[in-house]
């Protein structure tokens, strides 16, 4: 996609492999396509931060700005004559639909109550990558009760803090006996414009900068060279210029970067050492310059980066880039950003919310959890349970209320794209950016197709002698 | 063109033992990087014809690439040798060019790197000069337009839910309203400060003022592990002045709101006071709640003050659906233990509910102030008691109040890096005024006992 659009023209191949002089003209110089860009991200901006309230409103806000949704679908599905029960008129036996929020009650979740309680403080809870286990149940609360689910519910797909609506009757044993299910589905969408040329956004997360990926540094600098219009022919070059705007999706630094040991350690002793993150944000912001001064870059932060730790989380403070904040065209974006680009509007996270939910479900595809997550109509379902969050109470910013074009998460083991069809015709790009200090590739999003593809960037090692001559004797 | 630079080319990589880059090459003699592209191929052409045979070149490889199924876009440098084999991997091939000449053979990549790095840092101002893109948005801003980007993105407006949780607040408190956030509590404190020393006595007087009795128990206990915070933020106070300043825009944004908001004064001294007093506090506490069961009166209110008591713990995070207990009701319940007799009033005004200076509104004031009073209980202990107190006081006692500090900055205020100039002077002028109130304060109590 992108390489046919750089494609070089007949005869001007090996421009560059000649003498220079040959023609005496000046090189050519492409301008750098000026797309129509509005960030509306305003919902993901805290004004002022006040921790001192309960998480409960924000499921109670959720529930209620999601019921009327969930309401609306359930009586497509089933009717609309279908009996919308709140669980307290609930009788037994009585074919009926709820709307709640589901609870996953998990023997394996970490507690922190469990950790600390005498009788086990013997056995520290081992690390897992999973949660998941056998006697997981799942619970439906509405406003005022829960109720145990069973039934045709794949309680392993499902993760606490969902809205979903539920079809089926509860039986004698007080448990609910679910025939069907129905999620909120994808959002109404706003048709995106369409655009005469080719236009690309490049997206990348995980740069890990500071890290011990030091053969990343050089997959990095060609990126930023291809995307500055240093490296290349031409024809790339010219391709170069169609990239409107890049957007590092999260994890700039390297998780090695955070020092856990900094805040229990004497001050004395840590007087003249130096955060590992400060060498790191230097190279961050020198990598940045150089993007700048080509290319608007949108910067959120991720997981590992120096900003607040609970979702949403706030740009990252310009004062740390006393370099490339000179420059307009940086933009410090928060987690999750969301923004208009050429009519086309992109959504998503630093993959906060991905990885969680593959922690407590057993969904182990970023792509099938995102998807997931726009089904449910929420970006992150499993906040304030076990993924950080700001006590919300009026409303819940997670909530999609419109359907993006392009939905991505960042930091994702490897690049996986899809496009999804709605039902109402909503068509929808997803796409888990890889982390680039592991796997080198980037994303291209051509806003005009709407079209996904990675990037790859690659270099030579020690190692690929033997694997060459391997490739000889074969 | 002349071919001088291959003369150059061949300093570099011969005699300085360099690995030339084309970026760096472009750097180094100023020249488009397309053009420093074609100066290497152009050396190592005409080296390879003369026949010397030490020289190693890198290339850069990219274009179409179709791996599983899934095609890419590859962009890869690789040696000499391996350049034929990468082009036929490529599906379509983009771009080819010598991306490096060197004397030595890369074992890896890694070298690459860091021969750019230098070139690089040197020329971050301009490092796109060369390159085959321009954009036209990406020119710097001035530092006056940094600043002005700065200043709107570090305050953005408040936050609507809150205003609204405010509003439901004051109406059913409808007495003072301390803005949010740590900042918000010490520039609360620190407005009446300033008077204290001066109106020491005439407070004194003043015994049939609105006394509010408050829990000091649990707020003495509390600012203990607080305090020892914030003497730490005190320390850092020139960090913090660009901090201030953003909570202090946020705070006056929404003073029509709030008719509460504080003036943006100096706030860190406060921070020093606090933790002085806890030091104080801490002894007395204990015996403080013995007292407060043998008092009949106190008994009476236990309820309320428990309520309270939960409510004002002088921690950062309380300050936003804060309820300060000076309303009405509580008047009449001016303590007079009969038995007591009072040593020492040691009055510390902890927060003013409403504030003219920013607002300019006409209206009867009322603050709260932190005192504490020692007396001699029934069984015969010397008892210090903190207490918030309500207290209206007329436009004249706020007149005197805002023109104490006013001689203290002789300089006038300038926009933007004179004001925060000013800001730091009279902060430390007033910890300095502070301090010694304090310390006399406590001597106060030692000479007593």
């Amino acid at each position: 996609m992108f390489s046919e659009v750089s494609a070089p023209q007949e005869g001007s191949c090996s421009l560059l492999l000649c003498r220079p002089g040959s023609e005496d003209q000046e090189p050519s110089v492409f301008d750098r396509v000026k797309p129509a860009y509005s960030p509306c991200s305003e919902r993901f901006k805290l004004g002022e931060r006040s921790f001192n309230r309960q998480y409960a409103h924000i499921y109670a806000t959720r529930l209620m700005q999601m019921s009327p949704l969930l309401t609306e679908r359930a009586q497509q599905k089933w009717g609309a004559d279908v009996r919308i029960r709140k669980l307290c008129d609930l009788q037994m036996g009585e074919q009926c639909c709820i709307v709640g929020t589901l609870f996953k009650h998990m023997e394996l979740q970490p507690s922190i109550l469990k950790e600390i309680s005498e009788e086990h403080n013997l056995l520290p809870q081992p690390p897992r990558t999973r949660y998941i286990s056998d006697s997981d149940e799942l619970i439906l609360e509405d406003e005022l009760q829960r109720i145990k689910l069973e039934g045709n519910i794949d309680v392993d797909k499902f993760v606490t803090g969902s809205v979903i609506a539920i079809y089926g009757a509860e039986k004698n044993d007080g448990k609910f006996t679910v025939d069907d299910f129905c999620t909120a589905d994808l959002p109404p969408q706003t048709p995106r414009t369409t655009l005469s040329s080719d236009r690309f956004v490049l997206l990348l997360s995980g740069l890990g900068l500071g890290g011990s990926h030091a053969d990343s540094m050089l997959a990095l600098q060609l990126l930023v060279d291809m995307v500055t219009g240093h490296l290349g022919d031409q024809g790339e070059q010219s391709g170069a210029s169609t990239i409107s705007r890049v957007l590092l999706a999260g994890n700039l630094l390297s998780q090695s970067t955070q020092d856990k040991d900094a805040s229990t350690k004497a001050k004395y002793l840590t007087k003249k050492t130096q955060a590992g993150t400060v060498d790191a944000m230097r190279l961050l912001d020198e990598m940045l310059m150089q993007l700048v001064s080509s290319v608007p870059v949108d910067v959120m932060p991720g997981q590992y980066d120096p900003t607040n730790y609970t979702l949403p989380q706030q740009p990252l403070h310009h004062c740390m880039f006393p370099l490339s904040s000179t420059y307009p065209t940086l933009l410090l974006a928060s987690n999750p950003h969301q923004a208009t680009l050429d009519g086309v509007r992109i959504l998503g996270t630093s993959g906060q919310n991905v990885k969680d939910i593959q922690k407590y479900s057993s969904m182990d595809s970023h792509l099938e959890i995102l998807e997931n997550t726009l089904r449910l109509r929420h970006l992150a379902p499993t906040a304030p349970d076990t993924l950080g969050c700001y006590p919300f109470y009026l409303k819940d910013p997670f909530i999609l209320e419109e359907c993006p074009h392009v939905y991505f998460s960042g930091n994702a083991p490897s690049y996986q794209a899809k496009r999804i069809t709605g039902a109402e015709g909503q068509e929808v790009l997803l796409v888990a950016i890889p982390e680039f200090s592991s796997t080198q590739t980037a994303c291209l999003i051509n806003l005009r197709t709407l079209e996904c593809e990675p990037i790859r960037f690659s270099s030579f090692s020690a190692g690929d002698d033997e694997e060459s001559e391997m490739n000889i004797s074969h | 063109m002349d071919d001088l630079y291959l003369d150059n080319i061949d300093e570099f990589v011969n005699d300085q033992n360099k690995i030339v880059t084309y970026k760096w090459l472009s750097l180094t003699l100023g020249v488009h990087v397309n053009l420093a592209k074609q100066m290497l191929y152009h050396y190592l052409d005409q080296k390879r014809k003369e026949g010397s045979a030490r020289l190693h070149a890198t290339y850069l490889v990219s274009g179409k690439f179709v791996e599983n199924g899934t095609t890419s876009h590859k962009v890869s440098v690789v040696r000499e040798d391996q350049l034929e084999d990468a082009k036929s991997k490529m599906s379509l091939t983009v771009s080819v060019h010598v991306y490096s000449v060197q004397k030595a053979v890369l074992k890896d990549s890694g070298p690459l790197y860091s021969a750019d790095y230098d070139a690089v840092k040197e020329n971050l101002r301009n490092c796109s000069r060369y390159s085959a893109i321009r954009c036209a948005d990406a020119v710097p801003m001035s530092s006056a337009e940094v600043q002005q980007a700065c200043e709107t993105t570090q305050a953005p407006p408040p936050e609507t839910e809150q205003i609204k949780a405010n509003h439901s607040n004051l109406a059913s408190k409808p007495t003072s309203k301390q803005p949010k956030g740590i900042m918000g509590m010490f520039a609360n404190k620190n407005v009446s400060k300033s008077q204290d020393s001066s109106k020491e006595i005439k407070l004194e007087q003043k015994e049939d003022a609105p006394v509010v009795e408050t829990s000091k128990t649990k707020p003495a206990a509390k600012t203990n592990p607080v305090s020892n915070f914030f003497g730490k933020q005190a320390a850092k106070k020139p960090d913090k002045s660009i901090k201030e300043e953003v909570e202090i825009a946020q705070t006056s944004s929404s003073v029509d709101e709030k008719p509460s908001s504080p003036p943006p004064k100096a706030e860190t001294p406060v921070k020093e006071e606090l933790a002085k007093d806890s030091v104080v506090e801490k002894d007395i506490t204990s015996k403080t709640k013995r007292l407060e069961h043998s008092d009949s009166e106190e008994e009476k209110n236990e309820s309320r003050r428990k309520k309270r008591r939960r409510i004002k713990k002088p921690e950062p995070d309380s300050s936003d659906d804060e309820v300060i207990p000076d309303s009405p009701p509580q008047l009449q319940e001016k303590r007079d233990p009969s038995p007591s007799l009072e040593i020492q009033v040691k009055k510390e005004p902890v927060a003013v509910s409403h504030s003219d200076d920013l607002s300019d509104c006409k209206r009867r004031k009322r603050r709260r102030v932190l005192k504490s009073r020692t007396f001699v209980d029934d069984e015969g202990c010397i008892v210090t008691e903190k207490g918030y107190e309500s207290e209206s006081y007329s436009e004249t006692e706020d007149d005197f109040k805002f023109s104490k500090p006013t001689p203290k900055n002789p300089n006038p205020p300038k926009p933007s890096t004179g004001k925060k100039e000013e800001e730091k002077r009279s902060k430390k002028a007033a910890a300095a005024s502070n301090k010694s109130t304090k310390q006399a304060s406590i001597m106060g109590f030692f000479q007593k006992k």
